[in-house]
């Protein structure tokens, strides 16, 4: 689209070239309407005025070919300012000497009654260039035009314009009642003696759609022109009911095309989470062109021990469905990943789960978990371009992942590749609009995303991660894109083991009191006597609990960072609820203590059981040193 | 703690241990390349045995760090481990010591061998191996095993499990531990006097092990 579909302010033109006037032999071969090939059965009368010829059937034929040529035109209109261009270039000065085009705002969109007033918004201004030689009075002679003509205009609900709005038919100028309509239309200009032609000089057309209106035009003829006929009542009467539809049609198609982009957005984070241990950055570019929705995401979830599952995916095809397809699947991994599930199970869970979303939805995805902790990264691919990881050096590494059949295919074996994921890497991950084009194979492209990162990361410190984005993206996006593009960036920091505690303890009445000795103990190795009490009283709580229920050892684990995070794991299945505790009841008050106590909370099911996690904020002051961020 | 049981009475089956570690061979290194509390644990040894001590290395495993670190201190090594494979990568590591494959079981008083007596036993990340009701019996065995005031250094897992089975760098083993308080009541117990302790948070460089607390005690034989 080369034009803001929405008008936003006046459009003042002089048509430079005349339109074929009427008469003319229509040109293009697009329409087989009925008219045209009646009145091309004749020879077109040549014409050297405007003015209508005397023989009145030659006039009628001159109307209906100048007609169609005029409407097609006008349909052919993608965008509603070319629509209201072509419209303009039809009148101007074929059949008028200016016209005045103003458009509801904002213009209506689908059937529904809207309860707000009309607002009519003056959208363009055409007019004839006048001859040296004519020196009858200028039409719209005031300069600058637009300031003359009133830019926006709320009709009287029971004035003459409301109700010739309502009536949809054109009317001429002089006729009864209309000139109180026209003044409250051009305001001033109809006010400046002469700017508004004697006589049958000027036919104002509202605008109507199926429902609403839309807006009005008005068209003009200089005193020294024949005045408009009947006739030309019914060619202003098509002029506009074409340029309505048009103007519908572009609307509809813009709505169209703002909400397939913002169900795409609203499908991708609109924020990626700020775990310890790791940066991410991302970026997504939709195709050039505005309709291609397509069906690329991205994702990055927290999972327990702060750990975080990385994920790029694409939907094959451009389509609303492609889209939409997508944003299911993004939901259906992350509930996946909820679980905590290594990397291949997610994508064989996703692909069982894609093939009852249809039989012929086909995507790639590749699942990547950090470990920040134990330095590894494991990685399981569904067809997905490979990721690349870029060392603190430059080097880009092609991670080597069996790239197994894409999500959709169904029975793929998909394998999980554990790695070492060294502090100052950063992974990306991206979809094919980035390495591939019509010109450009996979294999060329990612050498050419090495040999960008090459020349960004080598010989001093690693990028931040904003820039790294903005320079691939820079230097490897051509102007106009045929695909969408997502890229997920995740630079590795680590996680001290020292700031980790975590034990298995077996389910027994002194368990509860075995997590309060060690996170006792853990508190104090890490200066937090401060927190003690809260803490221990939680750790007791939700072990407590977590033992009623277990029947294998459960987990403890404590994270320090600026919070300091408790989590809870054990294998059953029954995740907690928050209830206020009832008299007599033994159990219950944990979670409602937890909820007074803490910061956050929650509780996750997993494949094995459940985890369940409190948080509470360190005081600056002993906090460790190594984990605030710049 | 282990009151009643001996080794007449319980006979567990350990071979599942032992293929696991057949399997995991080299990559028990891999997955756990720091050593610095063993190496440390290994110095105190060093600083209070005489030249030429004769020391046990019990479930020495491929013999790195600690069997190596003792010879090349030149006491005369021995190193036992329950894995083939193991043992067969000790020999190939550690040349200068000697090497068997045996159970700790075997060595018990009046058991199948008898390697003679110890100035020193290591047992690092190898009581952990055992069930519980074991682990008296085994810290019965190593008294026995040692000189009177003879040196015991061990490192474990805290946790308070009993032969607990976990997935291990793509294997299952099954594992014990204790909190700290009760590691020190149970190796008091044993006839030890704990001397010097350290514990480490360590996470391994793998996946699948999850970060543990690493403790490593010192230890003399009570007489």
């Amino acid at each position: 689209m080369t034009e803001h579909p929405t008008p936003q302010g006046p459009r003042v033109t002089r048509t430079p070239q005349p339109p074929p006037p009427h008469g003319r032999r229509a040109e293009g071969r697009g329409s087989q309407s009925q008219t045209r090939s009646r009145s091309q059965s004749q020879d077109p009368v040549p014409d050297s005025t405007p003015e209508p010829a005397p023989d009145r059937g030659g006039e009628q034929t001159d109307r209906l070919q100048y007609l169609d040529v005029a409407t097609r035109r006008i349909a052919r209109g993608m965008d509603l300012d070319e629509t209201l261009r072509e419209l303009r270039r039809a009148a101007v000065p074929a059949f008028a000497d200016a016209i005045i085009v103003h458009l509801h705002d904002p213009l209506p969109v689908g059937d529904e009654k809207s309860a707000a007033p009309v607002v009519l918004q003056l959208h363009s201004v055409s007019r004839k260039p006048e001859a040296p030689a004519t020196s009858g009075a200028p039409l719209l002679k005031s300069r600058p035009l637009h300031s003359d003509i009133a830019e926006r205009v709320r009709p009287d609900t029971a004035g003459r314009l409301s109700k010739l709005l309502l009536t949809g038919r054109p009317a001429f100028g002089d006729a009864p009642g209309i000139a109180p309509a026209v003044a409250e239309l051009l305001g001033p200009l109809a006010g400046v003696p002469e700017a508004i032609p004697p006589g049958r000089r000027l036919i104002i057309a509202p605008l109507h759609g199926r429902r609403h209106v839309m807006g009005t035009v008005v068209l003009l003829r200089r005193p020294e022109r024949s005045p408009f006929t009947r006739d030309d009542l019914l060619v202003a009467s098509q002029l506009a009911t074409h340029t309505a539809i048009g103007v519908q049609k572009a609307v509809m198609y813009g709505h169209e095309a703002s909400v397939a982009d913002t169900l795409q957005h609203t499908m991708l984070p609109s924020s990626l989470p700020e775990p310890t241990g790791i940066r991410l950055a991302s970026r997504y570019l939709p195709a050039s062109k505005t309709a291609q929705v397509g069906g690329d995401w991205y994702d990055a979830i927290p999972l327990p021990g702060n750990r975080v599952a990385l994920i790029v995916g694409d939907v094959m095809g451009h389509s609303m469905t492609s889209a939409a397809i997508m944003g299911q699947l993004r939901t259906i991994v992350q509930t996946l990943a909820g679980l905590d599930l290594p990397p291949d199970e997610v994508l064989h869970h996703l692909d069982e789960q894609a093939q009852r979303l249809g039989s012929d939805h086909i995507a790639t995805c590749l699942y990547a978990i950090y470990d920040p902790i134990s330095h590894r990264l494991l990685i399981a691919n569904a067809g997905h371009p490979p990721a690349v990881l870029l060392h603190p050096d430059g080097h880009g590494e092609v991670l080597r992942v069996p790239p197994a059949a894409p999500i959709g295919v169904g029975g793929v074996d998909f394998e999980s590749v554990e790695m070492h994921a060294p502090t100052g890497a950063t992974l990306l991950l991206y979809t094919d609009g980035l390495v591939e084009s019509r010109d450009t194979d996979v294999g060329t492209g990612v050498e050419a995303l090495r040999t960008s990162l090459r020349a960004v990361a080598s010989g001093r410190a690693a990028p931040s991660l904003e820039p790294l984005c903005d320079h691939i993206l820079g230097t490897m996006v051509p102007g106009s894109r045929d695909d969408d593009i997502a890229l997920l960036t995740a630079r590795f920091e680590g996680f001290p083991p020292d700031s980790v505690g975590y034990w298995h303890l077996d389910p027994h009445p002194l368990t509860a009191g075995q997590a309060r000795r060690l996170t006792r103990r853990a508190l104090r190795r890490w200066g937090l006597e401060s927190m003690l009490d809260s803490t221990e009283l939680m750790v007791s709580e939700v072990v407590t609990n977590a033992v009623r229920f277990a029947s294998r050892p459960i987990a403890l684990r404590l994270l320090r960072t600026d919070v300091l995070r408790c989590e809870v794991t054990d294998d059953s299945s029954q995740v907690p609820r928050m209830r206020q505790a009832q008299p007599g009841d033994e159990g219950g008050r944990g979670l409602f203590l937890v909820d007074q106590l803490a910061q956050r909370w929650g509780a996750t099911r997993l494949s094995t059981g459940k985890v369940v996690w409190f948080e509470q904020q360190i005081p600056k002051k002993q906090r460790p040193p190594d984990h605030h961020r710049p | 703690m282990g009151n009643g049981a001996d080794y007449e009475s319980i006979r567990f089956d350990r071979s599942g241990q032992a293929e696991a570690f057949d399997a995991i061979g080299d990559r028990y290194d891999e997955a756990f390349p720091h050593k610095e509390g063993q190496l440390s644990a290994g110095e105190w040894l060093i600083d209070s045995l005489p030249a030429g001590a004769r020391v046990l290395d019990l479930g020495c495993g491929t013999g790195v760090p600690t069997t190596r670190q003792m010879t090349d201190a030149g006491f005369e090594v021995v190193g036992i481990d329950l894995s083939r494979r193991m043992v067969q990568l000790a020999r190939e590591y550690v040349p200068a010591a000697t090497f068997h494959q045996l159970d700790i079981a075997d060595l018990r008083p009046g058991g199948p061998h008898d390697l003679g007596r110890f100035d020193a036993v290591a047992a690092f990340f190898s009581l952990l191996m055992l069930p519980r009701v074991e682990i008296p019996l085994a810290l019965q065995t190593i008294r026995h095993l040692l000189v009177p005031g003879g040196l015991f250094v061990l490192s474990m897992v805290e946790a308070d499990v009993d032969n607990y089975a976990i997935p291990f760098l793509g294997n299952t083993i099954r594992v014990s531990g204790y909190v700290l308080e009760d590691l020190h009541k149970v190796i008091e117990a044993g006839g030890f006097e704990i001397v010097k302790e350290a514990s480490y948070t360590y996470a391994p460089a793998v996946a699948d092990v999850p970060p543990e607390e690493q403790v490593f005690l010192c230890c003399r034989r009570h007489d």
